[in-house]
């Protein structure tokens, strides 16, 4: 039982690095929803607020590491000229094309959005701290940006799982 | 700290509300969050842009490849990486002590990220290609 070098890569960017950002999204989203009035006590503040930095932080920063060594690390591999390579495998046969054409093309391009969208859920929690506590409008608009973030990468995700299921790099 | 009940359905719900001086808190100007949601937006647009004109253009394409491994893809992001980092740095001294009207900062947000996740999406900018 052994992972090729290519195989470590695909693994760390869709699964490890997926994981991580999952985890961190769960994270964040149950702490930012809850940071209301009713919940929150003063000496529980400190400690919850240092989290959800932490968290949404975090979430943005594995957004960049996913991205890029998907698109410069695991994507050069997968768009090799040569015809084992799995662009060449899913275009020869045209029942597999649409994988390519649809699927890849979209997922390369559109998981650069969210990095962006995570890092500025970071900024705001971390610049505005307690005043999201108290202020509703900043929170929501917070919120919303955090779930947009997680969608633009689930959608590649899951992409990219049905594209190697396809198509495996090896 | 000041507690009202609110209604909910059939039952009465006690609601607490902190004031932000309870909580030391200095209540900020919006116009820091706005200009990095705008910059996150141009990010989106440029990378959206990049994508239609490349598609477009088979000539603009090589030369969005900045590395010959990664292809086009690698100028489209860069170009709007730095389209993001670039706009917020220009944006944010602009609007650091600004208040902006939250639906005109939600609107032009909206407006900037569906232009950019349309852009991206393939049967949109497969309209566009190159006979």
């Amino acid at each position: 039982m052994e992972l090729t070098n290519r195989e470590t890569w695909t693994a760390l960017h869709g699964m490890i690095f997926g994981a991580a950002f999952l985890l961190a999204f769960a994270g964040g989203l149950a702490g930012l929803w809850s940071l209301t009035p009713a919940w929150v006590t003063r000496a529980g503040l400190r400690e919850r607020m240092l989290r959800l930095k932490v968290g949404v932080t975090s979430m943005a920063l594995i957004a960049w590491v996913t991205v890029v060594s998907g698109t410069y690390i695991v994507y050069p591999w997968y768009r090799e000229q040569s015809p084992d390579s799995p662009r060449s495998i899913l275009l020869a046969d045209p029942d597999t094309a649409q994988w390519h054409r649809f699927g890849m093309e979209w997922k390369e391009h559109v998981a650069w959005i969210s990095p962006m969208l995570a890092t500025v859920v970071a900024f705001i929690v971390v610049y505005y701290g307690n005043q999201l506590i108290v202020d509703k409008r900043l929170r929501w608009t917070a919120l919303a940006l955090f779930v947009l973030a997680f969608v633009g990468a689930a959608v590649p995700g899951l992409l990219g799982a049905f594209i190697t299921k396809a198509a495996p790099l090896q | 700290m000041a507690t009202y009940e609110r209604r909910e359905g059939g039952t009465i719900t006690e609601e607490v509300v902190w004031t932000p001086e309870e909580l030391d808190i200095s209540t900020k100007p919006n116009g820091p969050a706005v200009a990095a949601m705008w910059a996150a937006g141009i990010g989106s647009l440029v990378l959206a842009i990049l994508v239609v004109w490349a598609e477009a253009s088979e000539g603009f394409a090589q030369d969005l490849a900045f590395q010959n491994r990664v292809g086009p893809l690698s100028g489209k992001t860069t170009i709007a990486g730095l389209a993001f980092v670039v706009s917020w740095a220009v944006l944010a001294p602009v609007f650091w002590r600004r208040n902006v009207t939250w639906s005109v900062a939600l609107a032009v947000t909206a407006v900037l990220v569906a232009a950019g996740a349309i852009g991206t999406f393939p049967k949109f900018f497969e309209l566009f290609a190159a006979d």
